[in-house]
């Protein structure tokens, strides 16, 4: 039996080797694509255009203006004199936010009672950067409004510099966003690999018609099986490690817990999306099928990676589908190892959850496609 | 070029999507419903984060600190905890998000105007919880200590109304609640419509690997017109995309539409051409589904979802991205069916996005037409 399965694995290298554009693209063009992304995306949101219509022109305003500047998340714009130039970079989506310093404002700052205001318009068309344009305009505020505070109070400068809480970020100290985002970026990409290997295995060859051939040899089902999951879960494997060590060396994403570990729960999580790509293998007809199934089966599954919006905050429904998507227990695990050296002793929910789902799915996997091969 | 060959081409080639149903079912559909699915999955409104409270001071002030933090619907109380490690183990499960520690001199300090000595911990590993945290907590704990620490002013005899003197005024345009979800939503239509394009390079690379592009060349039609041929459906399949998304999204989403719709339809008309265009390239070069299908995800998905600009700004990605950005045709799509959507923006705004979509999708049909007439000829 063992000498018949390795024939098969045999034979499904020389298919990979034969077809190497593939095998290439996914492996290496999906490592250096999560390098690229990576490396454009995680990093703090600066740059941001912003335009400034200054009606005070006073030290205090300027003061305003060069606040703004050393935040680093903008950019500024030329400084603009009418509304309309406003109206106009804001329709055409240029800018991200605009402020106006009004004619009184360092009037207001001066008297003892005043109440000095400035106008902040967001464009609202891109919700992300304008909330974080939002964050650094209150951050300057503030700080501006405590020294104004201060001084019409004579109070001593330092007054207020005990009051800012002290913030610790535990596992990301550096608040490196590499650490947020490439966990669920190379899991995204991993998991696509598995599935489109396996969701490849089965239909090509009945596409190509040479999966009738295949039943008509000597080999068992469960053999044929097998024969078809070893290449795939060493790809898988492969994948991993090398993307894993890629974002290691170029994101410096630490690993504080136990390789080992990691490996041995990637070589399990591997084999669940195994299973459900060889059960989108089997009722595809085309590879075009299979491949749309597996483009709406792993993006629905990214969803409950943590990549844009955490699971908690979704609706109930959704937290409870969220327990049996194998790539939401994985994440945990990944990031539990990489970034908060957890063990099993944590991990063991994680662990066990992936452990029933893949034995739910492998033996309807396994059944599955016995019966559709027969 | 000759418009009966192009005709001939595109009625083969809907006769092979109309044969088998369930690849029609899954090509007119997955669009759609990726886009339902990630409008539900990725634009919810974060609420109820759990945090953990260690109160070493036990005063009455320490005491209606906690209250003002957890008052909202933003911040839970999960636990109060009596220990640090208590902390550490409720982060190390996932369990909480956040920890505040008030140590014993909290209302001490605060009354004698020292200072806060709160700490404020977060997970680091939650990319979005964690900061959301930071941010409530900040906002309740400034609207604390101002209000703890103005009557200590005035109790000490000086008159002061408030400790933010500074009156912000905000104003949001196009959508007033910056909810997400009115702008990831349209955003993400140029991601899903770039399916379409990966089933053209996925027909071409299929009659290579079943022989029959041998066939069709042996046919007098042009090589351009067979690529425009090809193109065809699958603009068609778009558009009726382009059609069912935005009245899903106004219907169940009210997400409001401000443009004109014919504009939409004939800009997005654009868009899938320049998609396509990068589709035929990759059926063009690759020679068979498998490697077309892993090109496709490489130059069409995964690009198309994080290099568009529809959840980073391009304008803080790094130079030479920016400039990858600008190639893409779904990061000039983003931005009109953001501007469609939202401002309700017209030609005068859009037309330059159009060309550049235009421009790219001539550039890409120029360059598979010419290798492809190379690689067979």
């Amino acid at each position: 039996m063992i000498r018949r399965i390795l024939a098969l694995v045999k034979k499904e290298f020389i298919h990979l080797r034969n077809d190497w554009w593939m095998p290439a693209f996914m492996l290496f063009g999906g490592a250096l694509e999560l390098l690229l992304v990576g490396w454009a995306t995680s990093r703090p949101m600066t740059n941001l255009p912003l335009m400034v219509w200054d009606q005070d022109k006073s030290a205090a305003s300027r003061a305003v203006v060069t606040a703004l500047e050393n935040t680093g998340t903008f950019a500024l714009e030329e400084q603009v004199s009418d509304m309309a130039a406003i109206e106009y970079g804001l329709d055409r989506g240029q800018i991200n936010a605009a402020i106006i310093i009004p004619p009184d404002y360092s009037a207001e700052i001066a008297s003892r009672n005043g109440e000095p205001h400035l106008a902040v318009i967001l464009n609202g068309a891109e919700s992300i950067p304008a909330k974080e344009a939002l964050r650094a305009i209150e951050g300057v505020t503030r700080d501006i409004g405590e020294q104004i505070v201060i001084e019409r109070l004579g109070m001593d400068p330092n007054t207020f510099a005990g009051f800012d809480f002290s913030l610790r970020v535990w596992f990301n100290e550096a608040l490196s966003e590499a650490l947020y985002t490439t966990p669920a970026e190379l899991g995204l990409m991993l998991e696509f690999t598995v599935l489109l290997f396996a969701a490849l295995s089965f239909s090509r060859e009945r596409e190509l018609g040479t999966l009738e051939q295949l039943l008509v040899m000597p080999f068992s089902s469960l053999e044929i099986m097998i024969g078809k999951s070893i290449p795939v879960i060493l790809v898988g494997l492969f994948d991993f490690a090398l993307m894993l060590s890629m974002v290691h060396l170029a994101f410096k994403v630490p690993v504080r817990g136990s390789l080992a570990l990691l490996m041995i729960l990637a070589l399990g999580y591997l084999m669940v999306e195994l299973a459900k790509g060889m059960v989108i293998s089997v009722i595809s007809r085309t590879q075009h099928q299979a491949f749309l199934l597996v483009m709406l089966i792993g993006m629905s599954d990214f969803m409950f990676t943590g990549y844009a919006a955490p699971v908690e905050a979704m609706p109930r429904a959704a937290q409870l589908f969220a327990n049996i998507v194998p790539a939401h227990h994985w994440l945990s695990i990944v990031r539990g190892i990489l970034l908060k050296g957890a063990g099993m002793d944590v991990l063991w929910p994680h662990v066990a959850a992936l452990a029933a789902i893949g034995l739910v799915i492998g033996t309807f996997s396994w059944r599955f496609v016995r019966r559709n091969l027969d | 070029m000759s418009l009966r060959h192009i005709w001939a081409i595109t009625r083969k080639e809907f006769q092979h999507i109309f044969r088998d149903r369930s690849t029609l079912f899954l090509v007119l559909v997955t669009p759609t419903a990726l886009l339902l699915l990630m409008a539900y999955a990725l634009t919810v409104d974060i609420q109820n984060v759990p945090i953990a409270i260690l109160d070493y001071d036990r005063s009455s002030l320490s005491r209606a600190f906690v209250q003002q933090i957890t008052a909202g619907e933003d911040l839970d109380l999960y636990a109060q905890v009596n220990t640090l490690s208590d902390i550490e183990e409720l982060i190390m499960h996932g369990e909480i998000k956040a920890a505040l520690i008030l140590s014993p001199t909290f209302s001490k300090d605060l009354l004698a105007l020292n200072g806060m000595p709160l700490q404020v911990i977060i997970d680091g590993t939650e990319p979005e919880s964690g900061s959301f945290a930071v941010d409530h907590i900040a906002w309740r704990a400034e609207e604390f200590i101002n209000g703890a620490v103005a009557s200590q002013i005035q109790a000490m005899g000086m008159q002061v109304d408030s400790l933010q003197p500074i009156d912000l005024r905000i104003r949001t345009w196009f959508n007033p609640s910056l909810k997400p979800r009115n702008d990831l939503i349209p955003g993400l239509i140029s991601m899903v419509l770039g399916f379409p394009a990966l089933s053209v390079a996925l027909t071409l690379a299929h009659e290579r690997e079943h022989g029959t592009l041998e066939q069709l060349m042996a046919t007098p039609i042009g090589r351009a017109d067979l690529l425009i041929g090809k193109m065809i459906p699958y603009i068609v399949v778009g558009l009726v995309n382009v059609i069912m998304i935005p009245l899903i999204a106004m219907a169940w989403f009210h997400i409001p539409f401000n443009g004109s719709f014919p504009l939409f339809f004939g800009l997005s008309a654009i868009f899938l051409f320049s998609i396509l265009s990068i589709g035929i390239i990759v059926g063009v070069f690759m020679p068979t589904q498998a490697a077309a299908l892993a090109l496709s995800f490489l130059v069409i998905f995964f690009p198309g979802f994080f290099l568009t600009g529809i959840f980073f700004p391009i304008a803080a990605m790094p130079e030479i991205m920016r400039l990858e950005s600008l190639g893409l045709p779904g990061t000039h799509y983003a931005f009109i069916t953001r501007g469609v959507f939202l401002p309700g923006n017209g030609l005068d705004v859009l037309w330059p996005y159009a060309v550049m979509m235009a421009g790219l999708g001539f550039a890409f049909t120029a360059v598979a037409a010419l290798f492809f007439k190379k690689k067979l000829g």
